[in-house]
């Protein structure tokens, strides 16, 4: 069923429904030889899920899947309920946009831009007014502590700092789905403390947060660990 | 979020793109301007060459139509009532058999050639409306009037036979007219006499031909072999040929440097794209579609582009104006720029959607 793309976001009720479900889905980059088969779980608001599993079992492309950057093979991928496995490219960046967060393992911030500039990267991609995302990128930039100096570029700032530069920029948006991939992958203690904090405030808006992760600190302070 | 909020988000989000990457931009501003340089220092001076050759031959008359009749041959001005039902054509006048005249106050002064006139239009040669003149009042070319002798362009002027005309002003004499020089005429309003050369003037050189037919089938003489004409035809072709060539040339250097910037700038926003995968990989992954990627290169190449057309054309006028080389004029150099700016983004478009096809798990997964 295609999906529409949404015009605002609407802050999500905390309940515990189910926000994202795979059924039985499967994929893989060579058809001879699935990354997952016939994989199903559901992953509900406000809790924060571990991803574990050794390297090469499929971890960050069950995420991307999850963030729909792949399709799955076979299977579906709802999203509140929404079949989205099928969706236009459109409707599915629009989705990411509007109802996704993404940490990636290297924050991948753009180092030509301002770390504001990064922060308000998805301003554009959502159609949203940059005055007011700016101002919220304050807000959120004050709350983790990364409130640099408005010209400062992400090459200036430490590795935890970008980490939770990157939180911030996920967060923009409200977003009903945070995903994390390795998000204190590279950090020290203090910052991969700060990172995980981060993600259960978040989580306590009534945000499913999904983490891909090897990190034990992080899987023991998760609600529920899914091994592949 | 309107469409022109959303465009204007597009193009500021491309102008801050741009400025954040200032080598990459310098480097596709610098080879569109040098494209329009290149073009314009090239082309456009064979453009400019072309023009000035053109309003040259132009100039010396190539579109007119001389015929001149034996005093026997019986053509008559109302030939020129059946000339003016012809299309395509500028100016005629008859002309009379020339009339030697002196200065009335200087019996055996210097003789000057003075001819009736026929004709709808000598407002054209600086006369005023003669409908109600009497036929005798001459205007004169000032070549004339120094040779009659008359600094104030008035005064008798007598045929040896003792017929009197009054010089009453100067004319100035078109380049089609130049053969008659020194020129004076008395412009008659009737249509009767003899005339012993007619003058058309065609509205543009390629319908001299056609023109000069139609004119010859008008003339309803006694006696055909008595009339002879010549016509500014071979200058006529000489002016296709000249257009046709210099045109050509133009137009295919323009083409072969166009083709040559536009897989130089492909190249380059090509070799760019990939430097950057990973930027579009994460543009992609944090929400933007494959479509608005797409569009910010293009809108971005655009802005670039168009600042590199406006550099080139500014350079190549200072280095035309001091080279005392011809100018191609404003639409050539309007025509280049905009062409410019489409073959940047042109050259984009392969670039950009490699762009959008970058997968964001095979960009950001670290190893």
């Amino acid at each position: 069923m295609p999906v529409e793309p949404p015009t605002s976001f609407v802050a999500a009720p905390v309940g515990g429904e189910v926000v994202v479900e795979a059924r039985e889905m499967s994929f893989g980059y060579d058809p001879t030889m699935p990354v997952l088969s016939d994989w199903s779980a559901t992953f509900r608001a406000a809790e924060v899920v571990a991803v574990t599993g050794p390297s090469g079992r499929g971890k960050s492309t069950l995420l991307y899947l999850l963030g729909l950057m792949l399709r799955p093979t076979s299977g579906q991928i709802l999203v509140e309920g929404v079949d989205v496995s099928k969706a236009s490219d459109r409707a599915r960046s629009l989705l990411r946009a509007h109802r996704f967060g993404f940490v990636f393992q290297d924050a991948a911030l753009d180092a030509t831009r301002t770390v504001l500039d990064n922060v308000t990267e998805t301003s554009l991609y959502r159609g949203a007014s940059k005055t007011a995302d700016r101002r919220r990128a304050v807000e959120l930039m004050d709350q983790f502590g990364v409130n640099l100096r408005a010209a400062a570029k992400p090459g200036q700032v430490s590795g935890g700092q970008a980490q939770r530069i990157a939180l911030c920029r996920a967060l923009l948006n409200n977003p009903r789905i945070l995903l994390a991939d390795e998000p204190t992958g590279n950090l020290d203690a203090v910052s991969s403390d700060l990172v995980i904090t981060a993600l259960h405030t978040q989580a306590a808006t009534g945000t499913t947060v999904i983490v891909v992760t090897h990190d034990p600190a992080l899987v023991a302070r998760c609600d529920r660990r899914i091994d592949l | 979020m309107t469409t022109l909020r959303r465009w204007s988000a597009v193009v500021r989000e491309a102008v801050a793109t741009g400025w954040a990457q200032p080598v990459a931009s310098i480097v596709t501003i610098v080879v569109i301007a040098g494209m329009c340089t290149a073009v314009l220092l090239t082309s456009g001076r064979t453009v400019g060459a072309e023009q000035a050759i053109l309003g040259s031959i132009d100039a010396e008359g190539t579109r007119s139509i001389i015929i001149r009749a034996e005093p026997t041959a019986g053509l008559d001005p109302t030939v020129l009532d059946r000339i003016k039902q012809i299309q395509g054509i500028q100016w005629a006048g008859a002309f009379g058999p020339a009339l030697d005249v002196t200065n009335a106050a200087f019996p055996g002064a210097t003789r000057v050639p003075v001819r009736l006139a026929w004709g709808d239009d000598f407002q054209r040669l600086g006369l005023p409306n003669t409908s109600s003149v009497p036929g005798s009042s001459v205007w004169a070319s000032s070549n004339a009037l120094d040779s009659l002798g008359m600094p104030d362009q008035v005064g008798g002027a007598t045929t040896g036979d003792g017929r009197n005309f009054a010089v009453v002003g100067t004319l100035t004499t078109p380049d089609y007219l130049t053969f008659l020089e020194p020129l004076a005429i008395a412009p008659q309003t009737d249509r009767v006499g003899q005339v012993s050369v007619l003058v058309v003037v065609a509205a543009r050189p390629d319908l001299v031909a056609p023109v000069s037919d139609a004119v010859l089938s008008v003339l309803a003489v006694d006696d055909p072999t008595l009339i002879t004409f010549s016509t500014s035809e071979n200058l006529a072709e000489l002016r296709a040929l000249v257009q046709g060539q210099l045109g050509s040339f133009g137009r295919n250097l323009v083409i072969l440097i166009f083709s040559l910037t536009a897989v130089l700038v492909a190249a380059i926003l090509y070799g760019l794209v990939m430097l950057r995968r990973r930027d579009f990989g994460r543009r992609r992954a944090l929400g933007a579609s494959r479509s608005l990627i797409i569009g910010l290169l293009l809108t971005q190449t655009g802005i670039l582009a168009l600042t590199g057309a406006a550099i080139g054309s500014a350079t190549a006028t200072i280095a035309l104006i001091t080279t005392g080389d011809p100018l191609p004029g404003p639409y050539y150099f309007a025509a280049v720029s905009i062409l410019a700016a489409a073959v940047g983004v042109t050259a984009a478009v392969l670039p950009a959607i490699a762009a959008a096809q970058r997968d964001p798990l095979k960009e950001l997964r670290v190893p």
